[in-house]
């Protein structure tokens, strides 16, 4: 279970792996429909979607020449998706400290 | 995020399977940081990540009710918890839920330390519910589909 947790963990701590599974939620597409989209190379792409398959969140099929990726049986429950949640919110927030920081730089320091 | 937020991007570590850890270095000297985390004046300037914030409470003491409501576009999104421990300026434990959630605190550790050349280490650590809950939780799967989870996700997150 932990290591279930992990996988999923590190296969939504990419921005492109998230966008690969938004972009699936709408319809399958093939390995070149993504790379296209995400401009990135095939190799590239498939890197992604070897993770995404592995923990479970897609699954893909290869049809002749084409690889066509879908929604895999997995899906994030409630709670799981809150700590995601939550870490993005927490990273953000930390960021728009940093601002308010640089942006009162000089006042008050002490 | 400007340049130089971009280059000192926190180091996010899950530590066990419940808790998660970041540590972000912050230019300013710790004095100041800690104001800017617990004047809730300062916090309203910078916690809503861009949103417009509300402090609705604000008891900044050992069990002390806190409470933030968030402005997106999207609607509003509440927050609060308690306050466990304070140790200004170094440390302050709380715990932190989302409306949306209701029963899911989760339990928030915020350190300062001063570091060299006038910065300040943050390191917050974070525990969630409990293994058993939420192995449960993982188990117990869910049928809503990943595109409404992100399109949910992207409305409580709206501020880039």
């Amino acid at each position: 279970m932990v290591q279930y947790l992990d996988a999923g963990f590190a296969a939504m701590a990419d921005a492109t792996r998230r966008g690969i599974l938004e972009r699936l939620g709408k319809s399958p597409a093939s390995i070149t429909d993504l790379a296209e989209q995400f401009d990135m190379t095939l190799t590239g792409i498939k890197k992604h979607v070897a993770v995404l398959e592995d923990a479970g969140f897609i699954r893909s099929k290869k049809i002749g020449r084409v690889r066509t990726c879908a929604l895999g049986p997995r899906t994030l429950d409630r709670e799981t998706r809150w700590i995601e949640q939550y870490t993005r919110m927490l990273e953000q927030r930390l960021n728009s400290l940093e601002e308010f920081l640089e942006r009162t730089k000089g006042e008050n320091d002490t | 995020m400007t340049p130089a937020a971009a280059a000192r991007k926190a180091n996010v570590a899950k530590v066990g399977d419940r808790e998660i850890s970041i540590e972000r270095t912050f230019d300013a000297p710790r004095d100041k940081v800690w104001r800017a985390m617990t004047d809730p004046k300062l916090v309203a300037q910078w916690w809503g990540r861009g949103n417009p914030l509300d402090v609705v409470t604000w008891d900044f003491k050992r069990g002390g009710h806190w409470r933030f409501v968030e402005h997106s576009d999207h609607g509003d999104h509440g927050f609060e918890g308690r306050f466990a421990e304070i140790d200004p300026p170094k440390k302050v434990q709380q715990t932190f839920e989302w409306d949306g959630l209701p029963g899911h605190a989760c339990f928030e550790t915020m350190t300062l330390e001063e570091i060299a050349g006038g910065k300040t280490q943050l390191r917050v650590h974070t525990i969630f519910f409990t293994k058993d809950e939420r192995d449960g939780m993982m188990a117990s799967g869910m049928e809503t589909g990943m595109n409404q989870s992100y399109e949910a996700l992207d409305r409580v997150l709206a501020s880039l």
